[in-house]
């Protein structure tokens, strides 16, 4: 199965873990299978509105699904997801 | 609370002094406990804004990648993110605010003149729309 690793903050919320596998076969079906699994990292990933929170970046490998397909990205087996905030800042 | 150890501390402020007059960037690896955090690795990091330096950062979202592979590989947490103020209070701003998430501490070090002045920690809300100040040690 695919594998999600878990940035550092968020392990808390998967039992410690710093990786999990779920089953799915697009990037946006895995992150469900995630956040229905353990619901506490629902909303560090989701607004409100089940939207991906403005900040979240998720990567298929080494790329941004942003460039990709977004949630509907295909996923192999051998594929891993990366959850990455983006972060800049000024005066 | 966040408490760095002088030499991830050491390494920070020659990153901040180097960029000077030009904003830097780069995260804090360590571990956390119920207690804070503890720093224990500095890693610079590229600003990668696109235009004028002296007011803004930006991480790289590859180099972020290859940050928390190495800090994987180490046995090491990414537990913040640090950028400098140059010639301004170490304040967490408005485009700090908006553009920070809440999964990590913020420090923000104030370079006066190219050299370290002061410096604060921030934790940023989920909505971004407010930030706490965090006890920060070093
Ligand atoms: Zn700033």
């Amino acid at each position: 199965m695919p594998k999600i690793l878990i940035p550092t903050p968020l392990r808390q919320f998967v039992d410690k873990q710093d990786a999990v596998t779920v089953a799915g076969a697009t990037v946006g079906e895995l992150l469900q299978a995630l956040t229905n699994q353990h619901a506490d990292l629902r909303k560090h990933l989701y607004n409100d509105e089940g939207k991906l929170r403005s900040f979240v970046n998720v990567y298929l490998n080494d790329e941004d699904i942003r460039y990709l397909d977004k949630d509907a990205t295909a996923v192999k087996d051998s594929d891993t997801i990366s959850i990455v905030p983006s972060i800049a800042g000024g005066r | 609370m966040i408490r760095i150890e002088p030499t991830a501390w050491a390494a920070m402020v020659a990153h901040a002094r180097e960029a000077y007059p030009r904003e830097c960037c780069g995260a804090m690896l360590g571990s956390e406990n119920a207690n804070g955090r503890l720093v224990t690795v500095t890693r610079p990091m590229r600003n990668a804004f696109e235009g004028a330096q002296e007011d803004t950062y930006q991480l790289d979202p590859a180099e972020q990648l290859a940050v928390e592979k190495e800090a994987r590989a180490q046995g090491l947490s990414v537990v913040g993110i640090f950028h400098s103020h140059p010639d301004c209070d170490a304040y967490f701003s408005k485009r700090d605010l908006q553009n920070s998430c809440p999964w990590y501490s913020f420090v923000v070090l104030s370079i006066q003149k190219g050299e370290f002045h002061h410096a604060n920690s921030f934790l940023p809300n989920f909505d971004q729309t407010a930030a706490e100040q965090e006890q920060l040690e070093y």
